[in-house]
């Protein structure tokens, strides 16, 4: 299960610098489809992986289907190696993701991004703008099916 | 040197989906607040989990 509220309540009280994309920055514009998971695009500069190290530590991050028992430690060193993290935590699945399709890196993606007021935090979303092109520079089954919704959402929006 | 423009030309695809959106389960949700999005999310998701749970159960039984 999903914990959206305790999952951005911790990044934003360990001021993490990211952006959030995906199926729940679609739920922040009103769509109605399911996720599982929470996805952001982080900051990758090295204080903000400290940030973002101390933000989950607590929850016990850990590498989502990989087979029981393989070594993962948690840490600076270890982010800074990757680019993109899919994890399982206490408070639900996380993917941190480096940059994405369509959009880049954090800083590419800052100028459009909103803010969101929400659980008493304040983080950053895609623009519904941005979303559709994320979404369909993805280009599978299902990003063209969320497009067609985010169409639909802007086009009910006008 | 390809030009793209932007919004990009309607896609068959996504128009294609875009026939089977219900509109007005759109147009409710556009009445809540972000919070209220997610919070509906995170109820969807649990009864989802559930919903999981008692199908597993019932497979087992029937085995």
């Amino acid at each position: 299960m999903i914990e959206f509220d305790g999952l951005l309540a911790a990044l934003s009280a360990h001021e993490v610098a990211f952006i959030v994309v995906g199926g729940a920055a679609a739920i922040a514009h009103g769509s109605v489809r399911l996720t599982q998971d929470l996805d952001i695009v982080y900051d990758r500069s090295a204080a903000n992986l400290d940030r973002l190290v101390a933000a989950l530590a607590s929850y016990k991050p850990y590498l989502r289907g990989v087979p029981e028992g393989l070594p993962f430690r948690w840490d600076r060193e270890t982010l800074a190696r990757g680019l993109n993290f899919t994890l399982i935590t206490s408070l639900g699945a996380i993917d941190l993701l480096g940059e994405i399709s369509g959009g880049g890196g954090y800083n590419d993606l800052l100028p459009e991004a909103i803010e969101l007021q929400v659980f008493q935090a304040r983080c950053l979303c895609l623009s519904l703008d941005q979303l559709i092109r994320t979404k369909r520079a993805c280009g599978r089954p299902k990003d063209l099916e969320a497009v067609a919704e985010l169409e639909a959402i802007r086009e009910e929006q006008a | 040197m390809v030009q793209r423009s932007y919004p990009p030309d309607p896609d068959p695809v996504v128009e294609a989906f875009k026939k089977d959106i219900d509109r007005t389960l759109i147009r409710e949700n556009l009445k809540l607040s972000v919070e209220e999005r997610f919070r509906q999310a995170m109820a969807l998701a649990r009864f989802a989990d559930e919903m999981r749970r008692a199908g597993r159960e019932a497979r087992a039984r029937k085995s």
